[in-house]
């Protein structure tokens, strides 16, 4: 029974690091109807900042803005390079889009920066246990999961209560109408755009503090869970997004720890599987979003 | 239906094209991709071998390289470009093939050095090359279809982009099985190499294999199924609407794609020797997806292009990063042919989506030259008054529908007469358009039935309510944007051909002179004006000869004279087809002009039914419809 | 005084110019209705002047300065809304949040001012403040429409086909409101097909036909002349 508690707990720290990235892709998707296969290049941009610095013997209390700031700066450059001009065109073109920026990224990093890994010191504290009633609680796991349900709420609070949020949703219903209400769309797409850098940032920060190494293709994995939990929870939903992520995370652990030893390795496989059956059962995802079909 | 009634004897006398003969039909069906195939094929092997000839061992096996993924972006454009929906899962594809050819075709003392563990006893045997491929065709195509189902179910109920993020956990399930499952695998490092003189050294089977997907990709594209896949892409409800079942024709875009990729993946690996997981990852996904999108992934030659131009490009970037360029150093380096393909991705969808060759095809082009110069307007078919329209009655009964705590319809019961045209008028949310989403199966009912003459139709999916024969057309114009409106037409009367008798069916063309667009028949849809785009939606629900075509608002938009006009139009096509109608409009001009009945819904309930007289006698109607109008005095009534 | 102008306003979607050489104008204080049969370009005409659609000549002048090209936004914050075509309202936002987008542009104490306004005004509002504007009837939501686009005190408010898809008692409400602002002093430039009872309403009125500005005057004037009905609007 603790032994599923324990699994339970491990889960959740690791489904909380999902979450707050596929919170990030929900925004944009919410906003621009895209899937932003570029949101993994945010932490791989912040995975080199924080190898550089490290290099450079500054601790992890200034690093961690430090990735936040790259994160965001990045993720609205991105907007501004690539994402305004395919404002409005197909899922297909905008996808493509993403999926052109996230290469073209990785490349630059693979010229101009380093082929190969880049490894740094993870800070000591993360490996610290608390133990609670004969449940061993990671450091770590115990602040993902607070900074993760703070980032929601607060991201709750910013769509449903100020005017930033509110046009941020009239925009992502009906760009041209918001633009005759006098809403300037422009601004409200970057805003969206470094919403989701933010959040990518402090989910880097997890991820770096985790993996401890830097390489072009940092982002990948993370990408990956992060738009897995975003479409287990049905694409756009913001609540959905956190608990899609949440269950990946849960459903990964209690797959490590019951897989045979030599199937272990396997476990991201069995997760693909289980999600493709998921989507033969529910194809809309765990969490529909309501919305009436209107014809 | 009684043929009698439709058929005119002029029309038999009309020089349609659909009366021309049989052999006409299928040079163009099997003639045409033949003819494109060959000139595509000419061209990639010409121009290769051209190229090779300038010498040299690499150019060779450029050449062969080139040619082997022309299949399986050819593979690619077979799905991606029929369906429009977007997969990295190909390349995922490929992997499996890959993987499996090779453990197939490898030598059984290669497998005792690398994979000597392998499960199912599969290091002990080796087949022929040919029966590798057969392997791993078969294979392949189980695990795809696993994935289709999962997919065109998302696809059809979640949109394209959830079906996109499907295929890419294909793409990394594919990779962490061939990272991990060393035994089988050889892992993430060695991978299975096959020994030096058992690979690839004829070109012969590229050649076969490039030649027959090209054939089966553009007799895909010209057929039935493909075309029907291409309306799907358009507009996913619409194709449902006029009876296709989205689902089939993706599942089998997605087979004959798998086919192909899974014959070009394990030529890949047969020529190069060797297989690791990332052969088959995201720089191959990245490589293939860019050449299918820059050359257009819409049409084949398109795709075509796109490997040449691709490769080209490539080339070029690959020979300024090597060693043999010392200038630009910081430009110029590993990394950079990379960096080209996610820009020229990035800059094709930015400027030019639809890539190099969106919509082109040698075949159609010369066909509809052809016709241009050979067609002649058929003479508009004649519909007496006394023709009768349909024959079955529509009967909808106690139909409840609630929206979480709105309740749009309650109660509701009408039974269309298949010789009327039926009218339904109600003040807004009344439940007028809701009613037509239960009666498409669009919208479930909470409670109630609905039925088609004896065959109940309460509990179908759209399409297949459609097929039964009850057809709608949309408040707010759903057409298939990049098809003629020709086409559009000729998607929509496709599903007939089910039903077996064709004898008395009005062709396509009479149809687009029925409703009065024979002149717009070769434009794109979108770019349709609004009167001319309404009368496409009723022309092309009247080819799918319903039993009973439902009506939209179809005036909604128009002024009083196309609205009048429209009135005939309905009458006509009605007749032609044989249908009885429902129709939903605002405009009591029209609807009292072109109903028999009329039914008046409010609050989800019918509150009146009579003749147009009775409808705008009755007290009740004045009340909940017509409001002060009816008191102060109707000024300038539209109806009279 | 005039407070819109358009000067040769020529319109192309590719090749085909939905609107030429289109030249009106609407004085401070004046309704004025823009009348046509489907596909006259009176639409398109709207959509170049609020900043929708970029013309491919001709200038456009409001209040003193050449608008034309300006984004919608920036339109709107020099005084010009438009109640487009088919309402497009945010579904999925409540009627409050609505009229707040509305009201984006001004400051929070005037926002609150306006839409208490705007309940007072639409009194059904306030009884759904808290509704998602997918919730809405047709009538409720043609008046949130407008509700909305005065949230913004604009100056001049153009509207598309407010009578649109309504049933006529709605349509009734539609053109009383129409009558009330415009008794209210406000500035009107409605689209409309629904041509006698638009020039009922108007102070001046121009017939569109076939992209081109076919005839103009006063309501009363255009009423009378039974050939422009029969030729621009098909009424017999």
């Amino acid at each position: 029974m603790s032994e599923l508690i324990q699994q339970l707990f491990d889960g959740l720290g690791r489904g909380s690091e999902y979450a707050l990235i596929a919170l990030g892709i929900a925004v944009i998707f919410g906003v621009m109807h895209l899937v932003n296969f570029a949101h993994g290049e945010l932490i791989t941009v912040s995975a080199y900042v924080t190898y550089f610095m490290f290099n450079n013997d500054l601790n992890w209390w200034l690093i961690i803005p430090a990735v936040v700031l790259t994160a965001s700066a990045t993720s609205v450059a991105i907007e501004f390079v690539a994402f305004r001009w395919v404002r409005g065109a197909t899922d297909f073109t905008q996808m493509l889009t993403s999926f052109g920026v996230h290469f073209a990224v990785q490349a630059i990093f693979i010229m101009y920066v380093s082929a190969s890994f880049k490894s740094y010191d993870r800070p000591g504290w993360i490996a610290n246990t608390v133990t609670v009633g004969g449940i061993r609680l990671e450091v770590i796991d115990l602040v993902t999961i607070g900074v993760t349900v703070a980032a929601l709420l607060g991201t709750a609070a910013l769509l449903r209560r100020t005017m930033f949020g509110i046009s941020l949703r009239a925009a992502a219903a009906d760009f041209d109408a918001a633009r005759l209400m006098g809403v300037r769309s422009d601004r409200v797409i970057r805003g969206a755009f470094l919403l989701a850098g933010v959040l990518a940032g402090i989910a880097a920060v997890f991820v770096l503090m985790r993996t401890g190494r830097a390489s072009p293709t940092a982002g990948l994995t993370p990408l990956l869970k992060g738009v897995l939990a975003a479409l287990i929870g049905g694409l756009g939903s913001l609540s959905g997004a956190v608990i899609g992520g949440l269950a990946l995370g849960i459903v990964e652990v209690l797959l490590i720890a019951r897989l045979p030893a030599a199937w272990v390795g396997l476990t991201n496989g069995f997760v693909f599987m289980l999600i493709a059956l998921l989507f033969v059962f529910r194809p809309g995802g765990l969490i529909t979003v309501g919305k009436a079909e209107r014809v | 239906m009684n043929p009698e009634t439709t058929v005119q004897p002029e029309r038999t006398m009309s020089p349609a094209l659909s009366k021309s003969p049989a052999s006409m039909e299928w040079v163009r069906r099997l003639g045409g991709p033949l003819l494109t195939s060959i000139v595509l094929f000419a061209a990639l092997v010409l121009g290769g071998l051209l190229y090779a000839s300038g010498g040299g061992g690499a150019r060779d096996s450029l050449v062969t390289q080139m040619l082997i993924n022309a299949i399986i972006v050819v593979g690619m454009q077979i799905y991606i470009g029929n369906t429009g929906v977007l997969s990295f899962g190909h390349v995922g594809f490929g992997a499996i093939a890959g993987y499996t050819f090779a453990i197939f075709a490898i030598s059984v003392e290669r497998k005792s050095v690398t994979v000597s563990d392998a499960p199912f006893g599969l290091s002990e045997i080796q087949w022929s090359p040919l029966a590798a491929i057969v392997a791993a065709v078969v294979v392949t195509l189980a695990i795809g279809l696993v994935v289709g189902l999962g997919l065109s179910r998302t696809a059809a109920q979640s949109g394209a982009i959830a079906a996109t993020v499907i295929t890419l956990a294909v793409l990394f399930m594919a990779r962490e099985v061939a990272v991990n499952w060393d035994e089988l695998t050889g892992g993430d490092r060695a991978g299975l190499s096959f020994g030096i003189g058992d690979t690839l050294e004829s070109r012969w089977p590229i050649y076969v294999a490039l030649f027959a997907s090209l054939l089966l990709a553009r007799l895909y594209g010209t057929s039935r199924s493909g075309r029907l896949a291409a309306a799907t892409r358009e507009d996913n409800l619409a194709a449902r609407a006029v009876g296709h079942n989205p689902a089939t024709h993706q599942t089998l875009a997605l087979v004959l794609s798998i086919v192909v990729v899974a014959v070009g993946a394990s030529l890949r690996v047969y020529e190069l020797g060797s297989i690791t997981p990332k052969f088959f990852f995201f720089e191959f996904t990245l490589l293939t997806l860019t050449m299918l999108i820059v050359g257009g992934r819409n049409s084949l030659t398109g795709a075509v292009l796109g490997v040449v131009v691709i490769t080209v490009g490539n080339e070029v970037t690959r020979y300024l990063a090597g060693p043999s360029v010392d200038s630009f150093e910081f430009v110029f380096r590993p990394g950079l042919s990379k960096l080209f393909l996610g820009l020229s991705m990035l800059l094709f969808m930015i400027v030019r989506p639809g890539g190099l060759l969106p919509d082109w095809e040698l075949d159609s082009w010369l066909f509809s030259r052809w016709r241009r110069r050979h067609e002649t307007k058929p003479v508009e078919a004649a519909t007496d008054e006394d023709t009768s329209l349909g024959s079955e009655v529509l009967k909808a009964e106690s139909i409840t529908v609630r929206f979480g705590g709105f309740q749009a319809l309650d109660d509701a019961t009408l039974d269309p007469q298949p010789d009327e045209v039926t009218g339904i008028i109600g003040p807004n949310g009344a439940g007028k358009t809701t009613l037509l989403n239960v009666l498409t199966g669009v919208v479930p009912s909470t409670s109630g039935r609905f039925s088609l003459g004896s065959n109940d139709l309460s509990s179908k999916q759209t399409h297949a309510i459609a097929r039964e024969g009850v057809v709608r057309t949309f408040q707010n114009l759903r057409l298939f944007g990049s098809l003629t409106v020709r086409e559009n037409v000729a998607v929509a009367a496709l599903h007939r051909s089910d039903s077996g008798d064709s004898g008395s069916q009005p062709s396509v063309e009479e149809l687009l002179v029925a409703a009065g667009i024979w002149d717009d028949r070769d434009r794109r849809a979108s770019e349709l004006d609004y009167g001319t785009a309404r009368r496409l939606e009723l022309a092309r629900a009247a080819a799918t000869r319903p039993a009973f075509l439902l009506l939209d608002e179809p005036t909604s938009g128009m002024n009083e004279a196309e609205s009048l006009a429209m009135t005939a139009q309905v009458r006509d096509l009605a007749r032609l087809v044989g249908a009885g109608v429902v129709v939903i409009d605002h405009d009591l001009g029209f609807i009292t002009g072109v109903c028999d009945r009329i039914y008046c819904l409010a609050q989800g309930t019918v509150v009146a039914v009579g003749t147009a007289d009775e409808i705008q006698a009755d007290p009740i109607v004045r009340e909940v419809y017509l409001g002060s109008v009816a008191d102060d005095g109707p000024g300038e009534p539209r109806d009279s | 005084m005039s407070l819109l102008e358009t000067e040769n306003l020529t319109v192309k979607y590719g090749a085909i110019a939905a609107a030429r050489d289109v030249s009106i104008e609407v004085r401070t204080g004046e309704v004025v209705g823009l009348i046509g049969p489907n596909g006259a370009g009176k639409t398109t005409t709207l959509g170049a002047i609020s900043g929708l659609l970029k013309p491919a000549q001709g200038t456009v002048r409001f209040n003193g300065q050449v608008t034309t090209g300006w984004a919608p936004d920036k339109l709107l914050r020099h005084g010009l809304a438009l109640v487009p075509e088919h309402r497009r309202l945010f579904t999925d936002l409540t009627v409050l949040e609505n009229l707040k987008i509305g009201g984006v542009t001004a400051k929070a104490s005037e926002r609150e001012e306006r839409i208490q306004n705007a309940f007072e005004l639409f009194g059904v509002l306030k009884t759904k403040a808290r509704t998602p504007a997918g919730y809405l009837s047709g009538g409720e939501a043609q008046q949130l429409a407008i509700a909305r686009a005065l949230m913004s005190d604009a100056r001049l408010v153009l509207m598309d086909e407010p009578s649109l898809g309504l049933a006529p008692a709605l349509v009734d409400v539609v053109f009383d409101l129409i009558e009330s602002l415009a008794a209210a002093g406000r500035t009107l430039l409605v689209v409309e097909q629904n041509a006698t009872r638009m020039l009922r309403a108007a102070d001046r009125a121009y017939v569109m036909r076939s992209g081109e500005i076919a005839a103009s005057g006063t309501g009363a004037e255009l009423l009378n002349r039974p050939d422009l009905f029969e030729e621009f609007v098909g009424r017999s």
